[in-house]
């Protein structure tokens, strides 16, 4: 083991500290203190209300929040996995090597607005439906549609990533 | 870094090809890695220590019997290794002996071994070799065939002339790339052996199993129509999920 610990020496770290000396510490933070790990007296330091280290939840994520010393639990935070109905699904785990290779381009936001909004504006501007800014008389609801209106109807997927 | 990429490359495309197995997965079962960083930490860069150097052989990377030849404690010397700039042989093909006891004879390549530059051809270069041998049952005897390699100890066979040629890969005039034979200026076709893996003989020929495979019309089928939705509405549209909170606007500063 000596050897292999050695050889981990040689992957090349360079840092420049600009702050103050850390008084000593500096080394122990390279190494992982999960909760358990450590001294009794750094244990006991952890389970103080100044603690040095954020608890270790191992990825996973909180379902509620503390309020006053008492934990909350939040229905809307406990993740609900929905899983579809797979009876009729032609779908198999695997994909038999007889199909051919699908090599497909990105979809665009372009491609989206000509299978959305073309045909329409076309019927309109044949029948005469456009005002003299191009704009629909009769706008069907994808055109009605305000962009701030679609980021609420997004957001209200409660998805974070909007 | 290309030119690092494909040295520190070991097993070849066309083992990855034939074996039909993932290219990590063929990575993960032949390396032995004895120390990895822990993950997700910012400390830690993401090293490792693993074995550098593998012997192989015959045996397939994804064997146990490729583990047992690179067992832990053994180190074998190096093998030097002619570098190629474009692979030429496959399975299939028709090529002529140029060493060894069968030189100047015929056959046909049944398996390429790219990690060594070796193509095993049927039949030929062969050795006896006794199985099973026991105290009360003397063995039997079988022929066994040894690799050859693509850089001197073999070259592919003309189809016009039949006769050993240089080849050189080129391009049609549809841009297709092709082996042409410089001594007479013909296409050498990649035969339909080297579509073989371990699960079909060519991809026209698999046997669907109806439990597990999806069926090639079912897969290339196109289910996806456009709609101004995203992702997580369509799906809560399709599952009648009914959501009307709004969540409050943020702001980045």
């Amino acid at each position: 083991m000596s050897k292999i610990s050695s050889l981990i020496n040689f992957i090349a770290k360079r840092n420049i500290s600009l702050t103050t000396p850390c008084e000593g510490k500096r080394n122990f933070r390279k190494f992982v203190l999960a909760n358990k790990r450590g001294s009794r007296i750094h244990k006991q330091q952890q389970m103080s209300p100044n603690r040095e280290l954020e608890v270790d939840k191992r990825g996973v994520r909180d379902v509620g929040y503390y309020l006053n010393g008492r934990f909350v639990q939040v229905p809307e935070m406990i993740p609900e996995l929905i899983v579809p109905d797979l009876k009729d699904c032609d779908l198999n785990p695997y994909v038999s090597y007889k199909a051919e290779d699908v090599i497909q381009s990105e979809f665009t936001a372009q491609q989206l607005f000509d299978a959305v909004y073309s045909k329409k504006i076309v019927t309109d501007f044949k029948q005469g439906k456009l005002d003299a800014e191009g704009l629909p008389l009769e706008p069907s609801d994808e055109e009605k549609l305000q962009p701030d209106e679609a980021i609420k109807r997004a957001k209200r997927t409660g998805s974070d990533i909007f | 870094m290309r030119i690092y990429n494909f040295l520190s490359k070991k097993v070849g495309e066309l083992t990855i090809k034939y074996s039909n197995l993932p290219e990590s997965y063929i990575k993960r079962s032949y390396e032995q890695v004895y120390w990895k960083n822990p993950k997700g930490y910012p400390q830690y860069p993401a090293a490792q220590i693993a074995r550098k150097n593998y012997r192989f052989t015959t045996n397939r990377p994804w064997t146990m019997q490729f583990g047992r030849q690179n067992e832990r404690t053994t180190q074998r010397k190096k093998v030097f290794l002619e570098p190629i700039g474009e692979w030429m042989y496959f399975k299939g093909d028709r090529v002529e002996i140029l060493v060894g006891r069968d030189k100047g004879k015929q056959g046909i390549v049944s398996q390429v071994i790219q990690e060594r530059n070796w193509v095993i051809v049927e039949g030929l270069n062969t050795h006896l070799r006794v199985v099973g041998k026991d105290k009360s049952f003397p063995g039997i005897t079988v022929q066994s065939e040894a690799p050859l390699l693509v850089t001197t100890g073999v070259k592919l066979v003309d189809p016009e002339t039949l006769k050993a040629t240089d080849v050189e890969w080129r391009y049609t005039e549809e841009g297709e790339k092709v082996r042409v034979s410089t001594n007479s200026g013909r296409i050498i076709p990649i035969p339909k052996a080297a579509q073989e893996t371990v699960d079909y003989k060519s991809r026209e020929l698999y046997m669907e199993n109806p439990d597990k495979d999806t069926t090639a019309a079912v897969a290339n089928k196109i289910t996806f129509a456009p709609k101004l939705q995203t992702f997580e509405m369509d799906i809560m549209e399709s599952m009648g999920i009914k959501e009307d909170r709004t969540p409050a606007t943020t702001y980045w500063y």
